[in-house]
């Protein structure tokens, strides 16, 4: 699944506009639910700090 | 219990941006039970955008404070991409805002119409109950709050999450949405009145950096990447390269990064007792990522409906909300339309041919070049975009 870096996440909400799961909230931190993501990778290319990355699934 | 300990309202307006402070003045100053739920402790900070403005576009929707205001834009600058210069001096037509004061002051200014104003509070869920009204519940900080209305105004930016909740399919296509980073410079190399652009595939694909000076030798500088040709980190990476390269030694403060819709606005933009204003609704001008006008217009519209659709007994007319749809579209619905079909023949454009059209028009009078003259002279060597075109404009 996708994990975020949270040193690096600026809270900006630019990955939560393009996934088509609804797998990411942005409540006091950005979370992302593991049962949602498909790893399908659209988040971590957008992020303009690249705090996202993708483990291939190998973690669901 | 009364209405207020039971966290009833008339109308919830979820985010204290333009567009959400502006919607919750608008039904407060018509006596509505109003409440504006902000995820952060205060609006208006971090500013994730490049703080330029129209006069008029400002101005229709508020009168703006002194104190909001950073600087007066007299002239402009394009640079293509291998360099060309085209200047633009049409006069004054845009200030440089604030933000952070601006935001922050639209949103006590719903307060003092009477809307409570309450920080802290990140909606995590919306949902629509058995009786018709509406529930958010903030989870996330200590106990779960509740807070329901018969009417929701969902303002809560470019995530749009909780829109997904009651059918609209908010997410972005890649091609629809401009990853960005901005920043705040201090260097003695700012021109005080001019904001200059630079466009082409090195500094930044599909979308362009720009320079917005802010008043005492400092300058919004920031950029867009479009999504579709964006790879991991590489706003920030431009970003810090063009800074380096253009204002050596210059002092680089507030950095940070967000995402900049350049998609349609959505349709409908009302759903039963729910509507979507502002960034959340992708009201934004898809050609050069102007938002703060449409958010102010917008908000002002769905608050103003919002206000009118409550009935006597407490219920809320879903009617009367499509107002709302029906007024943006005639006033700013057609305009961004043509805009987003005009970023189709941006987006295509590839360096060269930014360069020839800034070859032509880098010899023509200042005075003289508007956007509008840079459309015609770059549709005159593609007509078939330009027919294309024709048939939007018409």
């Amino acid at each position: 699944m996708t994990v975020v870096d949270q040193k690096k996440c600026d809270e900006c909400g630019t990955c939560i506009g393009v996934c088509p799961q609804d797998a990411i909230i942005l409540g006091k931190a950005l979370r992302i639910s593991s049962e949602k993501c498909t790893s399908c990778g659209i988040c971590v290319r957008i992020c303009p700090f690249a705090a996202l990355s993708t483990d291939g699934g190998k973690s669901k | 219990m009364s209405d207020a300990a039971n966290n009833k309202y008339d109308i919830i307006v979820v985010g204290a941006g333009p567009a959400g402070s502006m919607a919750a003045m608008a039904a407060a100053e018509a006596g509505r039970r109003v409440c504006l739920l902000e995820r952060k402790s205060k609006a208006g900070a971090p500013v994730r955008c490049g703080e330029g403005v129209g006069f008029k576009g400002l101005t229709l929707s508020v009168e703006p404070r002194p104190e909001w205001i950073k600087s007066t834009l007299t002239r402009a600058r394009m640079v293509s991409p291998s360099g060309i210069n085209v200047e633009i001096k049409n006069g004054a037509e845009g200030w440089i805002l604030d933000r952070e004061r601006m935001d922050a002051g639209l949103a006590a200014m719903a307060a003092e119409k009477g809307a409570e104003l309450i920080p802290n509070t990140p909606v995590t869920s919306a949902e629509k109950l058995p009786d018709g009204t509406y529930r958010c519940v903030s989870a996330e900080t200590g106990d779960a709050r509740e807070f329901t209305a018969p009417c929701l105004i969902l303002a809560d930016g470019v995530e749009s999450r909780l829109a997904r909740g009651f059918g609209w399919n908010t997410a972005l296509k890649p091609g629809d949405i401009e990853s960005g980073a901005f920043a705040r410079v201090k260097s003695k190399d700012i021109e005080p009145d001019c904001c200059v652009f630079y466009t082409g595939s090195k500094a930044a694909p599909g979308g362009y950096v720009w320079i917005f000076p802010r008043g005492e030798g400092e300058a919004n500088v920031g950029l867009g990447v479009i999504g579709s040709r964006c790879r991991p980190g590489l706003p920030k990476e431009l970003l810090l390269s063009f800074i380096a390269g253009r204002f050596p030694n210059a002092e680089v403060t507030d950095l940070h990064c967000g995402g900049i819709p350049v998609a349609r606005w959505t349709r409908p933009l009302v759903k039963e007792g729910v509507m979507l204003a502002g960034d959340a609704a992708r009201q934004v001008n898809a050609i050069n990522g102007a938002g703060i006008a449409y958010s102010l217009y917008a908000g002002k519209a769905a608050g103003a409906a919002a206000a009118k659709s409550i009935r006597p007994n407490g219920t809320c007319d879903h009617r009367t909300l499509t107002e709302y749809h029906r007024t943006w579209a005639k006033n700013y619905g057609k305009q961004l339309d043509r805009s987003y079909a005009l970023k189709e023949f941006i987006m295509s454009a590839n360096d060269a041919f930014l360069d020839r059209i800034a070859e032509s028009l880098s010899k023509e009078d200042p005075a003289k070049i508007s956007y509008l003259r840079v459309f015609m002279r770059a549709f005159a060597s593609k007509p078939l975009l330009l027919l294309k075109a024709f048939k939007l404009f018409k």
